[in-house]
């Protein structure tokens, strides 16, 4: 191929004639310089884009106390997060799968040391939801009942992905159903990475009422207490 | 008997169609890519399931800083600086030089009438060293000479989240019409430079409102107010809440309550049987 031949005059060789010499290019240092050119590509470039987590907050302007939206106290369910820190390092601690240790303190209602309980953000297992959001799901299951029949037809091809995600924005702000409020109210120690994983969990569980605090005075003595009732939390695996 | 004759064979091996091939390779990578800004500062950040991908134009990102090291050995001075980058339109008139340009003007403006007996003035060399600038954090006051500093010192100055020249000031949060601080003076910048752009847009070229093209002249606005996609703030995974807080504070108080937050993608075992 990257020779080039010159042709003979009917095989027959004159007397004298000059000598034909095949032209060889030697492609190897252009290969070799195109291998390294490649690699700095590959390298420089990010193939993977970041996602990003739409987040929407109330502006700060100051609220009349008697015009701010209550919440019913059946529907609310409030989650304190907390991440545990390794006391001898100051790192995070991290779980056997590699994921940092957060711990949520949930009460449901009105704030009551009796009802607080505690959980952690452990995802899936065999297909099944668990910790956190297990009993988010339970809480918002009218919504899901219908969400996994959406997510079914789009799956099937009935419905096209921006019907599905017009469809499925509905269902999940649907007054008519059941639906939970959550308050999100990361503690002192909670890590950026908790508020993400509990935003996380609201987009899984199709939850569209939910918000961001900061917790009180009243939440603080809550978790205290608690932590001091139950010296041993469950081991979360 | 003759004898075996072995033919010699040349060990030339052609190198054409590799060449060709990697010649391939190399337009598509060069092509594809997209060079990783440069950041003062490496964040990790957290990972969710959203599916939504960062826009690639008309975005400004707040960045908020790490520790250098993770745990007690971290330097706490190190943690929450803010550096913010703007993103211009892709191939417009306002593409990011011109915008950074515009915000900058805007912005200075603003500092100096908040601030009249600690006036700044940038020359035309200064504000074109700024547009330049893909990523930065120091405050108004230190804007001058770190604008006078070659790119090298500039990237050496600001890569030292240690010292308390870098960063952009976010505390001393008050409401919206007193006492601004820097950052929510860039904000308010951003805000008023989209503003300015969508009307001065339609109002010069009598674009009718609602049209498609009046769509395509307000991206950036959109995206800033009604999407809340244009702004973007990174921070790494292991830092606490009450830091990016501050952040998420200083917003509201600017009534740009929308936003979004940058994730990395989470494993697909995680996100499965839902």
């Amino acid at each position: 191929m990257a020779q080039i031949e010159q042709s003979d005059n009917g095989g027959k060789k004159k007397k004298g004639a000059q000598k034909k010499i095949a032209i060889h290019v030697d492609f190897t240092p252009m290969v070799d310089m195109n291998m390294l050119l490649i690699t700095f590509f590959m390298l420089c470039t990010t193939m993977i884009k970041s996602q990003t987590l739409q987040l929407a907050l109330p502006s700060n302007e100051k609220v009349e106390n008697q015009n701010k939206n209550q919440t019913k106290a059946s529907e609310a369910i409030t989650m304190i997060l907390d991440t545990e820190y390794d006391a001898k390092t100051g790192e995070p601690m991290i779980n056997e799968n590699g994921s940092t240790k957060h711990v949520i303190y949930y009460y449901e209602g009105k704030p009551d040391s009796a009802t607080v309980k505690q959980e952690s953000f452990l995802g899936n297992a065999k297909g099944e939801f668990q910790g956190i959001r297990k009993i988010l799901s339970d809480r918002n299951k009218e919504v899901l009942k219908k969400y996994v029949v959406l997510k079914q037809e789009w799956r099937d091809g009935k419905i096209t992905k921006e019907e599905f995600d017009k469809k499925s924005r509905e269902n999940a702000s649907d007054s008519t159903l059941k639906r939970p409020v959550v308050i999100i109210k990361p503690g002192p120690n909670a890590t950026y990475e908790a508020l993400i994983n509990a935003v996380d969990e609201m987009q899984i569980n199709q939850i569209s009422r939910y918000n961001i605090e900061l917790p009180n005075a009243t939440d603080s003595a809550l978790i205290a207490k608690f932590k001091g009732e139950a010296p041993a939390p469950a081991p979360a695996n | 008997m003759g004898k075996v004759k072995i033919k010699r064979k040349s060990t030339l091996i052609d190198m054409t169609a590799m060449s060709d091939v990697t010649v391939l390779l190399l337009t598509f990578f060069m092509l594809t890519s997209t060079f990783l800004a440069k950041e003062p500062t490496v964040v990790n950040t957290p990972s969710s399931v959203s599916e939504e991908k960062v826009p690639m134009y008309n975005l400004v990102t707040i960045l908020v800083s790490g520790k250098d090291k993770p745990g007690k050995e971290g330097n706490p001075a190190t943690e929450g600086k803010v550096f913010i980058s703007f993103c211009g339109d892709q191939d417009s008139t306002y593409s990011s030089e011109k915008v950074r340009e515009l915000v900058l003007k805007e912005a200075v403006g603003m500092y100096n009438k908040e601030h009249p007996s600690n006036q700044i003035t940038l020359t035309d060399q200064e504000i074109k060293t700024f547009t330049s600038l893909n990523m930065f954090g120091v405050p108004f006051a230190g804007l001058k000479q770190y604008l006078a500093l070659d790119q090298e010192k500039r990237d050496k100055f600001q890569g030292n989240m240690a010292d308390p020249a870098v960063g952009i000031p976010i505390n001393d949060n008050k409401d919206y019409d007193k006492g601004l601080n820097d950052f929510q003076i860039w904000m308010k910048a951003v805000y008023f430079v989209s503003m300015n752009l969508r009307d001065e847009q339609v109002g010069n070229l009598g674009v009718e409102k609602g049209s498609e093209e009046e769509k395509q002249m307000q991206n950036l606005y959109n995206a800033l107010k009604r999407s809340g996609q244009a702004i973007a703030v990174k921070a790494d995974k292991n830092t606490p809440y009450s830091t990016v807080q501050k952040v998420f504070d200083n917003l509201q108080t600017m009534k740009l309550n929308k936003f979004t937050l940058m994730t990395a993608l989470k494993s697909e075992e995680e996100q499965s049987a839902n």
